[in-house]
């Protein structure tokens, strides 16, 4: 348990301190992966590990696929754009 | 596997995504254009009417369920379909359809139509999976479903810096909020071992009497998370900051679904986890009375304040704008605010005045759920209006296409009639809505939280009003602009949606005797009891 609060401080901490967009998706996957670890934590029994909470890890982790596949799309057409990785160039929005 | 009958609506949306590309290789083989078109046509046509007979086939005050592939309980993945799920499924679709009938001509100048027109129709099979799951899992599949393909669909002119800049804002925050959603959920499942939400509510209930303060805490926790996690989508204030990005950035057919439909489901999704798992039936009641569901927890009192400053906040903001679109979507923001604080006074209501306030709930709930369809009527009815300003005017200042309702007649009357019906002007159905909410905030005069919260939505109505007629007073009266001078109206294809929808509208408000028991009956399935 205490893995897996330390795995989602991590987590949080990339995606709200880094400046680095490949760094934000690496942020992106460690909490995907700290939930997926809760989920096996939660289902821990005498027996073993509850076979819900396995096969909801390992479904949880096949849409974190594709989050950050998609993710990665559109890190590689910011490059395009951009010409720079670097979130504080994104700012060309306003609020 | 045989189909079952709840699941078809959602079968036959995935099974017309997956050969989308092959319908693209045999409209280059054939050499038929608009093939694409015509099929996702057919196939959403066909999705609305299995909603219909689904419809008619729900028992009176019940609702049907399926497993796939056979598993029970514990382990199986539910689907559980009541009048409610059906309800949000049909607007998901109707406006589906229209959406699609808009991109025949809106989308023509862009490739890729056949990916276009699969994402839209993975889309729309996300959230109707959304409205009709029974576990909170299979809720996050189908979420995470729905999320990816409108992260694709915003970013999907990825040529523009704008679009690509908004979809990876967009993609970062509302994914942080799906996983935060997905945490809560994996607490609740390691505090009641499953994650049906009809089991865990039974097993909530019988624990109700023996829940220790340590247990109430980490429930309180999960719960916190799970408001977090789907406020992001809900685009409720301080979580709402992917929204005034994303809208303008995605071509108008999608901001038309994203502000129409996908941000409603994650008021869908909240409202279903918290009032149908965390509501328990009080114990010791007479046999032969139907209880009461009561809240565990005070959820309302964080609903009522996160609607009340979602609809402050989005309020000042949207006079600042002087992009259409931008505009547009600081007002979605606001109406979700309704939406939350009408859901929120509701369980506010059942949670402090037990037993008494039961009717005033359902009337702020029911005002709450009206005001999904409203808005979900009238809100993608601007955004593709919108989208035929722009098409014609090819800019989205609201300066320079000041006046352009009158070179555009059918656009400009059937946006006035949607700001209308947003601005809560009487005989239109928007304006019952926010009455119905209002209504239930003001059962309890003595209550000062209520009605410090009730006369806040008051004030914030009227100004709302204030700055929707001026807009209307932009588009069909104002001095001509620089870009509305040149303007004609759009193709056909683009006003029919619009006129359709504006009508839509009209006969709101005439078939408002039919709506309502409709709202009451999923009012009833919601919140339980009645």
């Amino acid at each position: 348990m205490g893995t897996v609060v330390l795995l989602v401080a991590i987590g949080l901490y990339c995606i709200i301190a880094k400046r680095e967009l490949l760094k934000i998706v690496i942020g992106m996957e460690i909490l995907t992966s700290a939930i997926n670890l809760s989920f096996l934590v939660m289902g821990l029994g005498r027996s073993g590990v509850d076979a819900l909470a396995q096969s909801m890890a390992v479904i949880s982790m096949a849409i974190g696929a594709c989050v950050a596949a998609v993710a990665l799309v559109l890190v590689v057409n910011v490059f395009r754009h951009y010409g720079t990785t670097d979130v504080r160039k994104l700012r060309r929005l306003r609020w | 596997m045989a189909v079952q009958p709840i699941m078809s609506p959602i079968m036959a949306l995935l099974v017309s995504a997956a050969i989308m590309p092959l319908i693209k290789i045999l409209e280059d083989q054939l050499k038929f254009k608009r093939l694409k078109e015509i099929f996702i046509t057919i196939s959403l046509t066909l999705c609305l009417i299995l909603l219909a007979i689904l419809y008619r086939r729900i028992p009176e005050g019940g609702h049907l369920e399926a497993f796939l592939s056979g598993f029970g309980l514990p382990f199986g993945v539910q689907f559980y379909v009541d009048v409610f799920s059906v309800y949000m499924a049909m607007i998901f679709c109707g406006v589906g359809l229209l959406v699609a009938i808009f991109s025949y001509r809106y989308m023509e100048v862009d490739t890729g139509l056949d990916k276009y027109y699969g994402l839209l129709l993975t889309l729309i099979a996300g959230m109707v999976g959304v409205a009709f799951s029974g576990d909170l899992f299979n809720l996050y599949v189908f979420w995470e479903l729905m999320c990816i393909s409108s992260y694709s669909l915003v970013s999907f002119r990825k040529y523009r810096w704008e679009a690509v800049e908004a979809g990876f804002k967009y993609l970062i925050m509302s994914t942080l909020g799906s996983l935060i959603a997905l945490y809560g959920i994996s607490l609740i499942y390691g505090f009641f071992k499953t994650v049906n939400m009809h089991e865990i509510a039974v097993k909530l209930t019988l624990a109700q009497s023996r829940l220790e303060p340590s247990a109430m805490l980490s429930l309180y926790f999960a719960i916190g998370l799970i408001i977090c996690g789907f406020a992001v989508t809900a685009a409720l204030v301080p979580f709402h900051s992917w929204l005034p990005d994303a809208h303008p950035a995605a071509p108008a057919s999608i901001s038309a679904m994203l502000s129409g439909v996908v941000i409603k489901t994650g008021v869908y999704a909240m409202g279903r986890i918290l009032f149908t798992v965390f509501s328990v039936v009080p114990l010791g009641v007479v046999v032969g009375v139907k209880p009461h569901p009561i809240p565990v927890v005070d959820f309302g009192f964080a609903l009522t304040v996160l609607g009340v400053l979602t609809i402050t906040v989005a309020n000042l903001m949207v006079l600042k704008q002087r992009d259409l679109k931008r505009f547009l979507a600081y007002s979605s923001i606001v109406n979700m605010g309704y939406i939350a604080s009408g859901l929120g006074i509701a369980a506010y209501l059942l949670y402090h005045y037990p037993g008494k306030s039961y009717g005033l709930a359902v009337t702020a709930a029911a005002g709450a759920i009206l005001h999904i369809l409203n808005h979900a009527v009238g809100k993608s009815l601007l955004f593709l209006s919108s989208g035929c300003i722009v098409h014609e005017a090819k800019t989205r200042d609201i300066e320079k296409i000041s006046g352009i309702g009158r070179k555009m007649p059918w656009t400009g009357v059937s946006s006035s009639i949607g700001l209308f019906h947003l601005a809560g002007v009487p005989p239109l159905a928007g304006f019952w809505s926010k009455l119905l909410i209002i209504w239930g905030g003001l059962g309890y005069l003595q209550d000062p939280f209520l009605l410090t919260s009730t006369a806040i939505i008051i004030v914030n109505s009227v100004y709302a009003a204030g700055y929707y007629l001026w807009l209307m007073q932009r588009l069909m009266l104002g001095t001509t602009g620089s870009a509305a001078e040149k303007a004609h109206e759009a193709p056909i294809s683009m006003v029919a949606p619009v006129v359709v929808l504006a009508s839509i509208c009209i006969l709101l408000t005439v078939l408002l005797p039919w709506v309502i028991p409709m709202v009451e009956r999923s009012v009833l399935a919601l919140i339980g009891g009645g």
